[in-house]
């Protein structure tokens, strides 16, 4: 399933598409804490968080995240869609708190 | 459900557990405090990545019964000394953020069938 | 926007620089005097009354994404909420007090017309965040972080760098053989959470452009992020340097101060000195050094309590010129 497919799936409106739109989920990370994700070792990761700052996307872009769900419907500050742009990360916004939302995902790519 | 079936459905470690009977309706995964504060509904199983005495703190503010720490990272013990003077239970797992949240979401949608 | 360079300004925005202590950084020197308080500082400010509550503050804060709130009536000013002030509040139970109760009153202020060096002095002597700004009829009128001077400077100095760097040329280059021989200098600031990143983001795109190994690049990244969020965090702002040679990269973050009293225990996993506010953005929970280490061939870090810390990694990557 790819992160496009996961976004529509939980309802999450995508507002970047970027160079790894297509590429299959393989991992799921929910974290607020970038060290965090920094830690983890797997490939083609999507990164579920309800930190809205543009370190989330040049951390998702440093461990070669597919995307990033940015959970809460968290209102974000207009500078995230252009680094998305820039680093060409797909970056979607999803209404759902990230229990949720992680709930969601699983449901959903396990339907898949 | 009650915190001790939860924790026994899902296999959490039970650090310190003073209310077993205590009804949890959901849960809430957040490692913001600020988020917390705003989000988090009363009841809810809040699960972090922050073993800090202060989410204990903001665990009694908004009514969360319990705190699941994850990637089984310690807990200090002013941590351990707020959570008890505050009655928050402590739980910790060796899985990360999204497993458990995704175990405790199972488990709930379970009992509500 | 990070400023990438080689160029002389570029190594004399180390700390301590900006007061011409072992150098002439001219073109900085010339900006902190020619540019004052009140073309730095936040004008439009979000304020409480005495009697409003903690709790309101705190509400402020989360809505605005702010760090601290001035108390004020009619324009005069009585104190400051931080959120240092509302942490406190909620862990001792009295978040509905009023303000007047529990604001900082012990406060420095700076007045809008003094030079921008001023308040540079002002953040190297004393530990605050942030400082309010009165005008001369001691009204308050803005109030002035140190992420509001690094924006200005930065946004300064980089029209000055791209105006020298013009001048000096490119400053990637192959030597004789066929190797790849990278130099390249990031200077980081102090609480510029907005710029910290950017450095290992261009680190990452240069490897991936000179198709390095994936994995090998990744642990290039991610040890270059650490050190800069650590550099932003944890030190009055330094230098990271990075080059690569051979197949071998090595990054050099170095800063002068304030230093690592116990250098053990900052490299043990979760163990952190960041404040709670640092925690609320998503850093300093205590696994930046760790992580480093991780990803590192060779890790060596050198610091003195009241001077400054050096940390190195050498990662490996492909011995092979790619």
């Amino acid at each position: 399933m790819t992160v496009i497919e996961v976004a529509e799936a939980i309802k999450a409106d995508v507002l970047v598409k970027g160079e790894s739109c297509h590429k299959a989920v393989r991992h799921v990370v929910a974290s607020d804490l970038m060290s965090d994700v920094l830690l983890v070792d797997e490939e083609d990761l999507l990164l579920l968080t309800s930190l809205a700052s543009d370190q989330v996307l040049r951390t998702a872009q440093i461990v070669g995240a597919v995307g990033v769900i940015l959970v809460n419907g968290k209102p974000m500050p207009s500078s995230m869609v252009n680094v998305a742009n820039d680093l060409r990360m797909t970056l979607a916004i999803c209404p759902l708190a990230k229990y949720d939302a992680c709930v969601a995902v699983h449901a959903a790519l396990n339907r898949a | 459900m009650t915190l001790q079936n939860l924790i026994h459905a899902c296999g959490f470690e039970p650090v310190l557990v003073a209310a077993p009977q205590t009804e949890v309706t959901g849960a809430y995964t957040s490692d913001l405090l600020s988020d917390v504060i705003a989000h988090c509904p009363d009841g809810a199983v809040l699960v972090t990545v922050q073993n800090h005495k202060n989410t204990v703190a903001v665990c009694t503010l908004v009514g969360a019964p319990a705190v699941l720490v994850v990637h089984r990272r310690d807990i200090p013990e002013d941590m351990l000394d707020a959570a008890r003077r505050e009655g928050v239970a402590l739980l910790r797992t060796p899985q990360d953020q999204f497993a458990a949240s995704c175990k405790i979401g199972a488990v709930l949608e379970k009992t509500a069938k | 926007m990070s400023v990438v360079s080689q160029s002389p300004v570029a190594r004399h925005v180390k700390t301590g620089a900006y007061f011409g202590v072992d150098n002439e950084p001219l073109v900085l020197l010339e900006l902190i005097q020619r540019l004052k308080v009140r073309d730095v500082m936040t004008p439009k400010l979000v304020t409480v009354s005495r009697d409003a509550p903690m709790r309101a503050a705190q509400e402020l804060m989360r809505k605005k994404k702010i760090s601290g709130i001035p108390v004020e009536e009619n324009g005069r000013f009585f104190g400051l909420v931080s959120i240092d002030d509302i942490i406190r509040a909620l862990g001792g139970g009295y978040i509905d007090d009023p303000c007047s109760r529990h604001m900082t009153t012990k406060l420095v202020v700076l007045e809008d017309d003094m030079p921008l060096s001023f308040a540079l002095r002002y953040f190297d002597r004393y530990s605050y965040g942030r400082f309010p700004v009165l005008n001369r009829d001691q009204r308050l009128v803005g109030i002035i972080c140190q992420r509001d001077i690094n924006r200005v400077l930065l946004v300064e100095l980089t029209s000055e760098l791209n105006r020298l760097e013009s001048a000096s040329g490119q400053n990637v280059m192959r030597d004789g053989s066929s190797n790849i021989y990278v130099l390249r200098e990031f200077p980081i600031c102090k609480y510029d959470f907005e710029s910290a990143g950017k450095a290992a983001n261009q680190i990452k795109q240069i490897l991936q452009e000179k198709k390095f190994p994936p994995k090998d690049i990744r642990r290039v990244a991610v040890a270059a992020y650490e050190l800069e969020i650590n550099l932003c965090v944890h030190s009055d702002g330094g230098v990271l340097s990075w080059q690569v040679a051979n197949g071998r990269s090595e990054i050099i973050a170095r800063d002068a101060g304030p230093g690592i009293e116990d250098v053990e225990w900052a490299c043990r996993d979760g163990t952190s000195t960041a404040s709670e506010w640092i925690r609320s953005l998503g850093f300093g929970a205590g696994m930046g050094l760790v992580n480093v280490k991780r990803v590192s061939d060779e890790f060596e870090i050198t610091s003195k309590k009241g001077s400054g810390t050096t940390v190195k990694s050498v990662i490996q990557i492909g011995n092979t010129p790619p």
